[in-house]
């Protein structure tokens, strides 16, 4: 055996991002904020239009402690969680199936990837009196219908993840005789995880996009729920504290997945 | 002795009446324990050769065997280390190594244990854990290396392996490349860009030509065999035998450029 002298340098690690990038966001919603302010102060928006950040902390309180529209805040927030993550297991327990047999046969590609371009632009709207029709008013509709808006990003995001397996990782894998199951299991998976990370992240998005939606018809809790009751009496400062939480919720679910991210998929990037 | 067997071999991507085919008529045996370098200029057909060994492509024309038997597709007994090293990003270095031995359904322990072996024999020991993304181009193809062995192949297959590294860790690849040529018995066929690689290296080089590719020189060396018999390899490399070789090795390769005008 040759000894051999380990003197080469590793890759040099990637450069840290910019450590003033998380205030620049900070001092966008603080202008925000001071403008917000300064409209109602100076009365410049009819308070029904546009009422104080004082009043609209007012509704999120009374919604937090005495609730509204039958039910308190965490009541709402439970059930539009419910329903997003709901439709986000069932539309990955279909999607990501459905992306890998797209990208890995032509008999699933030419079944499913039609279907898949139909469902992509519908508009939920559209299809939910169709799903009332045919699946009732109660919560499956719901989810059903917030998981038809899921499923192309998480379908596509798949299939554009398989190709990041390179020709030569696939190669290598078969020189070491593994199956077609072997190949999508232990290379086409693991290379599609990154893109379909980002297409859940796409995903949650148009989940809550949808969620006004689905909360549309015979609902009795959640966010969407409560944005509607409130517009329908012109309760303004409970629709801004209803689209406030909804989209803290979202981004501390983005949060969430830049950490599973980091942290059990650290080698996007990095060839 | 088991051998793998290329008889008249033909290659055509696409239909056979459109253009010339990428190799043509290519003969060549590779028995267990000699090392075989295919040079040539780019579009010669080298890497293809290699495709066709590896059971990649089926030849449009004539015959590739394992033993007598007809390669239909890749496997174990043909290993292949890739021009980029083919590794697998999510999965440890260690891990790498063991995959191999995962797909023939080895107990994981003991595949921990071979991956370990593999990678001390090609100096990596104390890189196990990390990811493959942390090592320099030369760890990372001495990784696709020891990956490649432990599958334990009767032949292993490379391509361009080192085309991307610098010069002074070729050299260091060269010499632990022979030492595990020799300690795996494998038959080795290489594809390189480089003459003196394949001289220094090889029991037999052979010189493909461009459009359409096919055979138009074949040597034997013994400067691999006098360096693993303890030669200094500086030593060999500066003979007069090794340099001549090496120029007729470039007129060959440069040679049917001028007749073909």
């Amino acid at each position: 055996m040759v000894d051999l002298p380990l003197t080469e340098t590793p890759a040099p690690r990637r450069r840290p991002a910019l450590s003033w990038a998380p205030y620049v966001g900070l001092v966008t919603i603080g202008g925000l904020l001071l403008l917000w302010t300064l409209a109602s102060a100076f009365g410049w928006a009819s308070p029904v239009f546009l009422p104080s950040p004082g009043r609209v902390w007012d509704a999120f309180l009374r919604v937090a402690t005495e609730g509204y529209a039958n039910a308190t805040l965490a009541e709402h927030i439970a059930a539009s969680l419910w329903r997003v993550f709901a439709a986000l297991i069932a539309a990955m327990v279909v999607g990501v199936p459905a992306g890998l047999l797209i990208a890995t046969s032509r008999v699933g590609r030419g079944i499913l990837d039609p279907l898949i371009e139909f469902i992509r632009p519908l508009p939920p709207l559209a299809y939910l009196p169709l799903i009332i029709i045919w699946f009732g008013i109660g919560e499956p509709s719901k989810v059903l219908v917030i998981a038809i808006a899921m499923l192309a990003p998480i379908v596509i995001s798949t299939v554009s993840g398989v190709r990041a397996a390179s020709d030569s990782q696939i190669q290598a894998a078969r020189t070491f005789g593994a199956s077609r199951w072997q190949v999508i299991r232990e290379v086409m998976v693991p290379a599609a995880l990154p893109s379909i990370l980002t297409g859940i992240r796409i995903a949650l998005g148009a989940g809550w996009t949808t969620l006004v939606a689905a909360e549309l018809v015979a609902a009795t809790r959640g966010l969407g729920y409560m944005i509607q009751s409130a517009a329908q009496f012109l309760v303004t400062d409970m629709v801004i504290a209803g689209i406030l939480v909804i989209s803290a919720l979202a981004t501390i679910s983005e949060l969430g997945l830049r950490y599973i991210e980091r942290r059990y998929l650290p080698w996007i990037g990095k060839s | 002795m088991s051998s793998l067997n290329l008889a008249g071999v033909s290659l055509h991507y696409g239909p056979e009446q459109t253009g010339l085919p990428v190799l043509q008529n290519v003969s060549l045996n590779l028995a267990r324990g000699e090392f075989i370098s295919v040079i040539g200029r780019s579009g010669s057909g080298k890497t293809s050769l290699l495709n066709l060994a590896g059971g990649f492509v089926a030849p449009s024309a004539g015959r590739v065997t394992v033993d007598g038997k007809p390669v239909t597709g890749p496997g174990p007994d043909r290993a292949v280390v890739f021009q980029d090293d083919a590794l697998y990003p999510w999965r440890s270095v260690r891990d790498n190594v063991a995959l191999p031995l995962k797909l023939r359904g080895i107990d994981a322990a003991t595949r921990a244990e071979k991956a370990r072996e593999w990678l001390a024999a090609v100096g990596l020991q104390d890189h196990q854990d990390k990811h493959v993304w942390q090592l320099s181009g030369g760890q990372r193809q001495r990784v696709g290396l020891a990956r490649a062995l432990a599958s334990e192949p009767e032949f292993l297959l490379m391509d361009e392996p080192l085309g991307a590294l610098d010069a002074m860790t070729r050299d260091q690849m060269h010499e632990l490349l022979l030492s595990l040529w020799e300690e795996s018995h494998a038959g080795a066929l290489l594809i390189t860009h480089s003459v003196e690689e394949a001289v220094f290296l090889s029991t037999s080089v052979i010189v493909l030509a461009p459009t359409p590719g096919r055979i138009v020189h074949r040597e034997e060396f013994e400067f691999g065999r006098r360096y693993l018999e303890g030669e200094d390899p500086r030593a060999l490399k500066s003979e007069p035998e090794f340099i001549d070789a090496r120029e007729r090795l470039l007129a060959a390769i440069y040679e049917k450029e001028l007749v073909d005008g």
